[in-house]
């Protein structure tokens, strides 16, 4: 595999030697095998725009563990911390998800991982007792749709090592997320900004909590993006238009004097959650925030970026005409993508669910005099990972954490067993999730009788004991 | 800051790019305005697009190339890039015989949408792949003369035709601005950018018709 590079993630060796051997790909990764000139940065990426400039990470390592810690500690006992402590959550998650757990934060705050658990097996319907996704993977799908997704495979993030390689385990992850999608809503089938979706899911997780993520994106935060017709969008494009008013009057005028319709700017932005505009920091730093609090972020990232680039009038002395601004907003200054300050800027804009659905309502209303009924009646959108938990609540069993590998843990000292969690939960990021028998869970919920032998872990009492990250625990860590 | 740089143009004139996805109108754009081509371009989302300057006899054009995304559904959001466009190049993939079959759907979406003196190009790119061609070229400059349509067969991978088909294109809409062909409405469109609201505003060598 590339080398990978700690520091400033320079990029050396050339993408075009991959280019020329592309023809060669045996449909495995080892063709980066013979490139040891290429250097990835730490997200991954070989090359392309997305590639990291070398930013400092300003995070010092003890905060981090702690902030692992804590996130442990949150997934051990979710429901509760959703349902009493959600502040301190969304707190957390605009500091930033820790890079070893963010994938399974993910799915815990999208409510993927309820939804995965939910749909194990004994499905109904189905002649077998496998996973919903095991099922959808292993049925052949619509050649419609599996003709435009097979052109895509290759068109995503190609510049990320995950995704280089023709038909390298990436790609052929990416095809069976979003085959088995169609197969999981025939009647939606596939639309294009669902694969860079489906792509940053599959960085951070197997292709089944990814498939799960997926099915929450477009049903839960953004439903009727993906559908025939593009109604959401439009409708979105509508109502950021009209926060803008509010938010940066100056742009607003700009954009309105030169007819600048919101489709041509915020598409690509809102379909793809900014996974192909922002830098790669800021994109994760915003799918933290965006899972947890829902559309409203993507709405601030819009908002910021347009009050950034269109703001003043000495921004718009040089770009007087529609081409000219569109063109600035598709060049947006690196410093105001920048992940401190866009975080900052975000989480301090003063747009709330309120001021989006209040909107919404105007919007539709115009729409129907306009256009007449919607034609694509999409569900009204969860805004963020309360209201998907608040709407169905699940059950102890759909938020069991299930490692596959079991470390050891001598019932010893306080500080041997947080060393055995953690170096468990980097294990269980990287294993593929395949229960064939069910493991034994050390770290039992509080209600769960006990499942562990002696020699495994400590008692559920000294569990809680040791964690020195309890739910009252003040919050010291102040990086942003 | 763009326009300063900018050689001194007399029109300018918005072409898009239309037709299947993946058929290659992201880089007949790209080729087109940057010389680049990219295997693995990435999937059109949205609109992107680029400009070139170019010389139509002693007439020094700029050219605003429109890209947008190919598939289906998206065509509900693209009335917008049709706005303003005087020249559309209809592309299809030689290889694959069914983006030649959706040819007709998109000459209805853009006659639905465009200005109704739009000068079209019916494109067969690909043209490298000939080997394995599906649509024979007679058929489709058949078709495109039924239609009143230009026609060409490019290679963007190979650069073949792409100037030309450009070219073509640019020099028929020049003709047709020329020879007042147009409305007194689409003369301003053309002549003076991004929109009739600005006919006041002064370009350098601007010579309104």
């Amino acid at each position: 595999m590339a080398k990978l590079q700690s520091g400033n993630g320079v990029q050396r060796g050339t993408v075009e030697s991959l280019a020329e051997h592309e023809s060669s790909s045996l449909g495995s990764d080892s063709e980066l095998n013979g490139f040891t000139e290429i250097q990835t940065d730490k997200y991954g990426f070989i090359g392309g725009a997305q590639q990291s400039t070398g930013e400092n990470d300003n995070i010092p390592p003890d905060v981090l563990r702690q902030r692992e810690a804590k996130w442990l500690d949150m997934l051990n006992s979710w429901d509760k911390w959703m349902a009493k402590k959600h502040k301190k959550v969304k707190l957390r998650c605009q500091k930033g998800i820790p890079p070893s757990l963010r994938g399974r934060a993910w799915l815990y705050l999208s409510g993927g991982k309820v939804k995965k658990e939910q749909n194990q097996g004994k499905f109904q319907g189905s002649k077998s007792h496998d996973a919903r996704f095991k099922e959808l993977d292993s049925q052949p799908g619509d050649p419609k749709w599996l003709d435009v997704i097979e052109r895509d495979l290759h068109r995503q993030f190609p510049f990320h090592e995950m995704f280089v390689a023709r038909g390298g385990h990436g790609q052929q992850d990416l095809f069976r997320v979003l085959k088995a999608y169609t197969l999981h809503r025939p009647e939606e089938g596939y639309c294009q900004a669902q694969a860079p979706i489906a792509a940053v899911l599959l960085m951070h997780m197997p292709a089944e909590d990814a498939f799960w993520g997926l099915v929450q994106i477009c049903e839960k935060y953004l439903p009727g993006y993906y559908s025939a017709g593009l109604e959401a969008i439009q409708l979105d494009g509508e109502i950021l238009f009209a926060l803008l008013k509010r938010v940066a009057p100056v742009a607003h005028r700009h954009l309105k004097k030169y007819k600048i319709d919101p489709i041509l700017y915020m598409t690509e932005w809102f379909m793809c959650a900014f996974s192909r505009t922002l830098p790669w920091a800021s994109v994760l730093r915003m799918w933290d925030m965006f899972f947890c609090e829902g559309v409203k972020i993507v709405f601030r990232v819009g908002l910021v970026l347009l009050k950034c680039m269109l703001g003043s009038q000495e921004k718009l002395k040089a770009c007087q005409g529609q081409y000219e601004t569109m063109e600035l907003l598709r060049s947006i200054e690196p410093r105001y993508m920048q992940e401190a300050f866009l975080v900052q800027e975000v989480i301090e804009l003063p747009v709330s669910e309120r001021d989006i659905e209040k909107e919404h309502l105007f919007q539709l209303r115009r729409w129907k005099e306009t256009n007449g009924e919607l034609h694509c009646k999409s569900p009204p959108r969860m805004h963020g990972a309360k209201a998907i938990i608040a709407a169905e609540p699940p059950s102890r069993q759909d938020l069991k954490q299930n490692p596959t590998i079991i470390v050891e843990v001598p019932q010893t000292t306080e500080s041997k067993m947080e060393k055995g969690k953690k170096a468990k939960s980097k294990m269980q990021k990287k294993t593929d999730m395949k229960n064939t028998s069910p493991p034994l869970n050390p770290y039992p919920l509080p209600s769960d009788p006990a499942l562990v032998s002696d020699t495994l872990a400590p008692s559920e009492s000294q569990h809680l004991q040791g964690s020195n990250q309890s739910l009252s625990s003040t919050e010291n860590d102040t990086y942003l | 800051v763009n326009m300063g740089t900018d050689l001194a143009y007399n029109f300018v004139f918005k072409v898009v790019l239309i037709g299947e996805s993946g058929v290659g109108k992201s880089n007949l754009l790209s080729r087109f305005t940057k010389n680049e081509f990219n295997h693995d371009s990435r999937t059109t989302i949205g609109v992107e697009f680029s400009t070139r300057s170019i010389q139509v006899d002693s007439i020094t054009i700029k050219a605003q190339i429109w890209d947008t995304a190919g598939l289906e559904r998206y065509r509900a959001i693209t009335s917008a890039y049709y706005r303003g466009a005087v020249g559309a190049l209809l592309v299809y993939d030689i290889t694959k015989h069914l983006t030649y079959e959706n040819v007709e759907r998109w000459l209805k979406e853009l006659y639905h949408h465009a200005d109704p003196h739009i000068v079209v190009m019916l494109v067969g790119n690909k043209s490298d792949l000939a080997n394995v061609r599906t649509v024979p070229t007679e058929e489709a400059r058949d078709f495109a003369e039924a239609k009143g349509l230009l026609f060409m067969e490019t290679s963007a991978l190979e650069s073949t035709n792409v100037e030309s088909a450009f070219l073509e294109v640019l020099t028929a809409i020049h003709k047709k601005v020329a020879s007042k062909e147009v409305t007194r409405g689409s003369i301003s469109a053309v002549t003076l950018g991004p929109s009739s609201e600005f006919n006041e505003e002064k370009r350098s060598c601007c010579n309104s018709s």
